[in-house]
């Protein structure tokens, strides 16, 4: 206890002050000023006794852990994002900040309030509808990638309705709401690899409907980015399956012959990545063998003169000089020899991408080049 | 106020300048709903790699975590083709750094700079609180509103600090800033085990003193690495004035340039030679660039500094101190009738547009 300034006040006391102001914010009364002071007055008491701050550490796990018990019966993270729109512009950041720490609490190996949202997933669609409003959207946003890093809750937001109104939320024409939704859009359906298949496998239809209209949006960068992390998906070896099934159909593979002469380089430069895939597989079925076929001498052409300015990028110019030598060798359909064969395509040509795919998500940790 | 996601809303008037590696522009246009001046950043995403567009979305997202007056908001950002733009207030004397290059070579008066210093120090304290380090001070991202309060800008190089109480250091260092690093205190650089924290940025506004002063940054013609090194040591970049003159072995001032028969160089550097810059002054950039953290002040306490105690005077009238220079405003502004689009068709390169002209066959 410091001897000198106030004496402080306990979580239970913090945490009731909070739901008393929450309440009064939330009836929207004559007081809803004084309620909104409060409100943030009292996260921030709670964020300093999570994160501690300049003067002081942060508290003890016994703290902590009253504080979650507290948010728990008291319904408070539910009712904090409900209201979230209300809170002033530095309380709602404070919402985000305390949310993330007491979701990341741990006790051994378990997580209590990751168990605790799995019981209340109302939580994680309200915080989903966050991005229809300006205001709030980034700070759900936040929560809501917090809540991606468990498999848990990311799988209860894949498997629910709501997730499909990711594909409208990545398009909206706020750019900075439209990248963040994307982010977490795509951690979504990239960070836990087992869920992230099943899901694509069980949804492939209703999925892809809805990509293609993110490929064939007119927001050039929700295009260039989905067209990217189209080659992501499609290049991890967990996704083999719907790898499979999206290189037989052949207005996937019309798509991306067409995307690679678009006018932008970017996006001409992701469809390659999709494109080589089509290429490679081993087992094409008919139509695609087809449409490879009829256009060899001019996909021929077209790859010898594509981006030829990469000369550096060796990768690339390897992969090029495979696919052109590939196309050249394409013979025409026997339809027996299928028949008889393995009806699985063998992965081995496809993973020689996938294990070399630039990502370049890894650059962070460059050394220091002084210049 | 909305601010609207589409060029329709704005009228340009005219291009100010140039940013991000000269890879954007910065438009004046009117926002027409609300018969403002607004400022648009516009960048051509498809010349940008992965790594820039990231660190475009991230200044983005930190402008639109911060609210203080001090700070340079983002009122909105939208796309259009392959076109970004971001929307901001008018800062109508531009950047200090344009200020400096355009009317006050020699560098600004020592009132202007403690009015200015004043508002990023107030910026700074927001941000610390907040739990990040700015990492890029300098007289680049200080703009300067009509009115003549400061706003901080140039937030893509920001970084949380590990929320975890007193005991926060970071060691990341940050990415493309080689431009930067004459800014960048000594603990930074130095990248050892024991980090650096939010008063790394006290040395850079330190730094930024001297820039704002002396019309130059300091280590300007230093190699990198002797710049390092000489930090590393402790030298202290100094204000250049009279009484610092014949200490100060600075290639860019070196005595030989007194000599020099150029007689305008000669009378430019007798200006230098003959002002003086207070005491506390002097003493103020010091403090700043204290090699010893622990001295280095925070920014909280950096303004009970009596460098900025002449602010308290009453009648100071800032836009009358910054004449030459005339911000942009309502009154000596025209519009261009076209829209933010219009201007940017010319910027296209419409050469590396090389279709393959052939159709593919379904």
């Amino acid at each position: 206890m410091p001897l000198f300034g106030k004496s402080q006040k306990s979580p239970t006391e913090v945490v009731k002050a909070l739901k008393e102001a929450l309440t009064a914010l939330e009836r929207g009364d004559k007081k809803s000023d004084k309620a909104q002071e409060d409100v943030s007055k009292n996260l921030l008491l709670i964020k300093n006794m999570l994160y501690g701050n300049s003067e002081s550490e942060p508290q003890t796990d016994i703290v902590v852990a009253q504080v979650a018990q507290e948010f728990y019966n008291n319904n408070l993270l539910y009712s904090l994002i409900c209201n979230l729109n209300k809170i002033d512009f530095e309380g709602k950041k404070d919402v985000a900040q305390v949310f993330n720490n007491i979701l990341r609490r741990q006790i051994g190996t378990r997580s209590p309030t990751v168990e605790y949202i799995c019981t209340k997933p109302e939580i994680l669609f309200t915080l989903v509808c966050g991005y229809e409003l300006q205001e709030i959207a980034l700070n759900c946003g936040s929560m809501l990638r917090e809540c991606a890093r468990y498999e848990a809750l990311a799988k209860i937001l894949l498997n629910s309705e709501d997730f499909f109104n990711f594909f409208r939320y990545v398009e909206v024409s706020t750019f900075d709401i439209a990248s963040d939704a994307f982010s977490t859009f795509k951690e979504l359906l990239t960070r836990h690899k087992i869920i992230c298949s099943e899901f694509l496998e069980q949804n492939y239809e209703k999925v892809f409907k809805h990509y293609q209209r993110l490929l064939n949006s007119e927001n050039y960068v929700t295009r260039r980015q989905s067209l990217k992390l189209l080659g992501e998906l499609l290049l991890d070896r967990h996704n083999f399956t719907v790898m499979t099934r999206y290189i037989s159909n052949p207005d996937n593979l019309k798509l991306m012959m067409n995307m690679l002469k678009e006018k932008s380089r970017n996006i001409q430069f992701e469809a390659f990545h999709v494109f080589k895939v089509f290429v490679a597989n081993p087992n094409k079925p008919k139509p695609i063998l087809d449409i490879l076929l009829r256009n060899q001498e001019k996909l021929v052409d077209f790859l010898s003169r594509f981006h030829t300015d990469r000369s550096e990028d060796e990768q690339f110019n390897d992969e090029k000089a495979y696919l052109i030598k590939q196309i050249k060798e394409l013979k025409p359909f026997l339809s027996s020899s299928t028949v008889t064969g393995t009806s699985v395509a063998s992965p081995a040509n496809i993973n020689t991408f996938s294990t070399s795919y630039r990502s370049i998500d890894n650059v962070n940790d460059k050394p220091i080049i002084f210049d | 106020m909305l601010y609207e996601t589409s060029s329709k809303y704005y009228v340009t008037c005219s291009v100010m300048n140039n940013c991000f590696f000269d890879k954007g522009k910065v438009l004046l246009a009117r926002h027409k709903t609300s018969r403002t001046l607004v400022a648009i950043k516009h960048f051509n995403l498809e010349e940008f790699t992965q790594e820039q567009y990231d660190l475009i979305m991230e200044e983005i997202f930190f402008m639109r975590q911060l609210k203080h007056p001090n700070i340079l908001p983002c009122l909105t950002s939208y796309v259009i083709n392959f076109d970004l733009y971001v929307v901001s207030p008018l800062m109508g004397f531009t950047s200090c750094h344009d200020l400096i290059s355009a009317h006050f070579q020699d560098g600004l008066s020592e009132i202007i700079i403690s009015f200015f210093l004043r508002d990023v120090l107030r910026a700074l304290d927001y941000i610390h609180s907040k739990g990040y380090i700015h990492r890029s001070v300098k007289a680049r991202h200080i703009l300067v509103h009509a009115d003549g309060h400061a706003c901080l800008s140039g937030f893509r190089y920001m970084y949380s600090l590990p929320k975890c109480g007193s005991l926060n250091k970071v060691h990341h260092f940050p990415l493309h800033t080689s431009h930067n690093l004459n800014w960048f205190s000594p603990e930074l650089l130095e990248q050892n085990i024991e980090g650096y924290d939010e008063k790394s940025d006290i040395y850079s506004v330190g730094v930024t003193a001297c820039e704002l002063a002396n019309g130059i940054v300091p280590f300007a013609d230093t190699s990198t690495t002797s710049m390092l090194t000489e930090k590393v040591r402790g030298v202290i970049p100094q204000l250049i004035d009279c009484t610092t003159w014949f200490l100060h072995d600075d290639d860019q001032y070196s005595k030989d340039e007194i000599c020099y028969s150029n007689e305008n160089i000669e009378n430019e550097n007798q200006k230098i030679i003959s002002r003086k810059f207070s005491n506390s002054f002097h003493a103020f950039v010091e403090l700043c660039c204290c090699r010893n953290i622990s001295i280095r002040p925070l920014p909280k306490q950096l303004l009970n500094h009596s460098f900025f105690k002449p602010i308290r005077r009453i009648g100071i009238n800032l836009q009358e101190l910054l004449q030459p220079a005339v911000p942009y405003t309502e009154t000596n502004t025209t519009e261009l009738h076209e829209d933010v689009a219009v201007i940017n068709d010319l910027s296209y390169d419409f050469d590396d547009i090389n279709i393959y002209p052939e159709e593919w066959d379904f």
